[in-house]
């Protein structure tokens, strides 16, 4: 058949196609049933079948991360974390490692803002195989000096090369300008050079110690697993590890006075990071609900008023979005976007005027109704995974909440009215009392900014450090 | 034997159908597969089967910008594309009661596109993928080396000298004929695959098919240009770039075979004993035994012309690439020397298969599965045969296919940090 460049070719359509179909009522979110019991160590343990694939995803979440470590010891919860699995039991490090892929298992250990995890996913012929590893690595891990020597080393290397990558910089300088240095949460959870440098593997055993407990924890186990042995083979794995009273979180500092404006330069940066900032709220807050539905209108959806401006209507940039971290103190509200370097004013000015625009054009019925269908969507299809279900869950457990969660969190989606975002975003959005970073080339865009009528701006490196 | 349920059918004018029912979720996904990707483009003219990703968004005739996205996302839907060297896909995951919408909206772009573009939006959407390219590879560490591989290791004329993304010269240039043209050649009923996946009644979504597609007039499927011998490279090449990055990293290449011949497999397997996990010779090594490399990686980048296997590592602090270099080549040669070990061999087996049940798990990662099969092997019905490839190696295979990679031509290309400018 030949080709005909510019010769577009017209089909007559036939009716079907010229209307768009009826859609009928959206279903039912249906969260699995969960069961829950509690072992002999006082862990509390739910399970949630799932048989789709033959695999079990489990999460162990010790109720204190990041946000426990002191200021000058930033690093040190993530540290304790990645040093589980160096050698645990009667293996070392590549020893245990070994195993797991003889499994065909993966067994992940980090640390969040509020939160420690142990994850492991498995077939399920070999999953309580994996269950002993990861029982050695929670209750007997060798933390040998060595070890330590090397993911010491390992994380100061990462922690210097963060300074390369422009969307790791706007993210360490941001939390640390809008939570302050007294803030757990204005420290990134990796650490700076210099809190890493101090460390020793007492730091770690301590913190172990301290917060790697069965009543300070909760897991999660999801899929295809075998339910007649499951709470024997955890009672085994999990042997020997014994309750001790934690200590109490650190209590959260009041916002500090923040910049307007604060610029990290790269000099010659094809593209500006551009990040607005300011407070937001914490993970019980009854707003919680209401705000995930703004977001998904502002800046938390393809057809949402940030990237419809800044990608669809002015092409500044690949993609522009928003979100609020919920987190066990306030977190923050942030919306972001790359953009050309010579559309960094014009992209800032844009960004400012749809978070104003939010107070002048209120939002709309149709707007609240696709926000409440796109919340609900993502409660059902963060359901649908094995991995999913665990990772749902376990958030449950980390912040205590009940396991009837997803359907109170639907319930609050389904009584949010138009008017309740719109009395949201006057309370929590708010362009002229917010915070403006930008990893950039200064001194393509400073100007471009001043004309904006924003201030002289406050100039960092990449760890945050004034300059 | 590993398998995903399917039926399938083809429509009178060529379109591909398969259907998976999986209703333990009110989901459905709609995945089209268009088998045309960045090695359908010709030089002077790249980046068009990725732009053509980002146009299939911007309206047709009855469903005109931005009522794709806007529909959708109103019923708590969302979709995407991505763009390959092998092909291009689209999906649509949402509730349920959006699968005869997700359908319509197909229907109409695939029959419509060409008569509602404009320069208006070709214009537009060049900017955003000019942002992409920034954001993906030029502002990212390591970036600009990524690009400059397949342009080192295939000669100009081999539809993989240039990358997907295109360059911002070809991208200026396209107009909107070319964006029509190209749109006539390869966006035909006869050039594609669509799977629905999910929650949904067969019977049901075999009339909403027909009623949206099957209307649609049959055309021959465009001639994909044969498969070009494997290339070789005359020498060795040695190439040495700048980046604003901090530690100099090394990476390797050499050409292997296609995705589904003979060793791609076994190459798969020699990447997970070279580099998957802590407990891979390379990370062994380097990482953890002498301590000169901040990481390390190796894969074997299969596709449908032909695979390059992958190698990288970047030095630690104090540490150089010659060290660096020197310290990987003998464990290369150790491994086209003596093969894996049998436990070796099995670990990175047993890998791959968890790496197979875990992908069942998610809905639109079976779709895509079914139609990557039915786009390489004409069959959707590949999981199976897939998986085979892994249970059959040895390490004798294992050691044959990389000893014949390793003792090619290859490609090392060295990233340094660029002079500090103050």
């Amino acid at each position: 058949m030949s080709v005909t460049p510019g010769a577009p070719r017209t089909l007559e359509a036939p009716e079907a196609m010229t209307v768009p179909p009826t859609v009928g009522p959206l279903p039912s979110v249906v969260p699995p049933t969960a069961e829950r019991f509690t072992l002999s160590s006082g862990l509390e343990v739910v399970t949630l079948r799932r048989e789709v694939a033959p695999i079990v995803s489990a999460a162990l979440m010790i109720r204190s991360g990041a946000g426990e470590d002191p200021a000058d010891r930033a690093g040190l919860a993530s540290l304790t974390a990645e040093m589980l699995d160096e050698g645990a039991g009667a293996r070392d490090a590549l020893a245990l490692a070994d195993e797991l892929e003889r499994l065909g298992a993966d067994l992940w250990v980090g640390s969040g803002r509020d939160g420690s995890q142990l994850s492991l996913q498995a077939p399920n012929d070999t999953f309580f195989q994996a269950l002993d590893i990861a029982g050695d690595v929670l209750c007997r891990p060798l933390l040998t000096d060595d070890d330590w020597q090397r993911v010491l080393a390992d994380r100061k290397t990462a922690n210097a090369q963060r300074r390369d990558q422009p969307e790791s910089v706007v993210s360490v300088v941001s939390d640390r300008l809008l939570f302050g240095d007294a803030h757990p949460y204005g420290r990134p959870v990796e650490g700076f050079p210099r809190t890493i440098e101090h460390l020793t593997l007492d730091h770690v055993r301590a913190f172990h110690q301290a917060y790697w407990r069965p009543n300070h924890a909760s897991l999660v186990v999801a899929g295809a697993f075998d339910a007649a042995n499951l709470r024997a083979r955890l009672e085994a794995a999990l042997g020997g590890w014994t309750a001790a009273p934690t200590p109490p979180p650190a209590p959260a500092p009041a916002w500090p006075e923040r910049p307007r404006l604060c610029i990290v330069d790269r000099p010659g940066a094809p593209q500006s990071i551009i990040r607005f900032l300011a407070p937001g709220t914490d993970r019980l807050s009854p707003d919680r609900p209401g705000l995930a539905m703004l977001n998904a209108i502002l800046g938390g959806s393809f057809t949402s008023r940030l990237n419809f401006n800044l990608r669809e209507k002015n092409g500044f940039t690949y993609g522009a979005s928003s979100s609020f971290a919920f987190l066990r103190r306030p977190g923050s509200f942030a919306a972001r976007a790359a953009v050309f370097a010579e559309k960094t004013a014009p992209a800032v000015r844009e960004m400012l005027g749809e978070l104003q625009g939010l107070h002048e054009r209120p939002i709309t019925e149709e707007e609240h109704a696709k926000a409440r269908a796109t919340l609900l969507m993502r409660v059902a299809e963060g359901l649908a995974t094995t991995g999913g279900i665990a990772a749902s869950f376990g958030d449950i457990g980390l912040y205590g909440l009940p396991l009837d969660e997803p359907l109170r969190f639907v319930a609050a989606l389904e009584r949010t009215t138009a008017d309740d975002l719109r009395a949201l975003a006057a309370r929590y959005v708010d362009p002229a009392a917010g915070m403006i970073v930008i990893v950039g080339d200064r001194a393509a865009i400073e100007p471009g900014l001043r004309e904006l009528g924003l201030p002289a701006p406050l100039i960092c490196d990449a760890d945050g450090e004034r300059l | 034997m590993l398998k995903i349920a399917f039926d399938s059918y083809t429509l009178a004018n060529g379109l591909q159908v398969i259907f998976h029912t999986d209703r333990s979720s009110p989901l459905v996904a709609v995945d089209l597969w268009y088998h045309v990707g960045s090695k359908d483009e010709s030089p002077g003219r790249t980046g068009f089967a990725h732009l053509f990703e980002h146009l299939m968004f911007m309206g047709s005739r009855h469903a005109p910008y931005p009522a794709f996205d806007a529909i959708m996302e109103s019923w708590g839907g969302h979709n995407n594309g991505t763009t390959s060297n092998d092909r291009t896909n689209y999906y649509e995951i949402g509730p349920r009661n959006l699968l005869e919408t997700f359908l319509w909206l197909e229907a109409d772009r695939l029959a419509t596109l060409p008569d509602v573009i404009t320069a208006e939006e070709l214009e537009k959407q060049l900017k955003v993928v000019q942002n992409e390219r920034r954001q993906s590879y030029e502002n990212r560490p390591y970036g600009r080396a990524e690009l400059a591989i397949p342009e080192s290791m295939y000669p100009a004329d081999h539809p993989y000298h240039w990358p997907t993304i295109g360059s911002h010269e070809d991208l200026e240039a396209a107009t909107v004929d070319d964006v029509r043209a190209f749109f006539d050649r390869f966006y035909r009923p006869s050039n594609a695959s669509l799977v629905v996946a999910g929650d949904f009644d067969p019977a049901e979504a075999r009339r909403l098919v027909e009623r949206y597609f099957g209307w649609q007039p049959a055309r021959e499927a465009p001639a994909h240009a044969p498969r070009p011998p494997l290339p070789v490279l005359p020498a060795d090449v040695e190439l040495t770039m700048t980046d604003r990055v901090q530690l100099p990293r090394l990476r390797l290449a050499w050409h292997t075979p296609a995705l589904f011949e003979p060793g791609d497999a076994d190459l798969d397997l020699a990447a997970h004993v070279l580099g998957g996990g802590k407990s891979s010779r390379l990370y062994r090594a380097l990482v953890f035994e002498q301590r000169i490399a901040q990481d390390v990686f190796a894969y074997q980048g299969s596709q449908m012309l032909g695979s390059l296997f992958h190698i990288g590592a970047t030095a630690k602090p104090e540490h150089g690439l010659d060290e660096i270099s020197a310290a990987v080549d003998a464990e290369l040669a150790r491994l086209a020397a003596d093969g894996p070990t049998e436990a070796e061999l099995a670990r990175a087996r047993n890998t791959h298969l968890a790496d197979f049940y875990k992908s069942l798990d998610h809905l639109q990662t079976r779709a895509d599965l079914l139609n990557h099969y039915q786009n390489l092997l004409g069959d959707p019905d590949g999981v199976g045969r897939d998986v085979a490839r892994y249970t059959a190696a040895t390490r004798a295979s294992v050691r044959d296919a990389f000893a014949r990679a390793l003792g090619q031509k290859h490609l090392a290309l060295r990233t340094v940090p660029e002079p500090v400018t103050t």
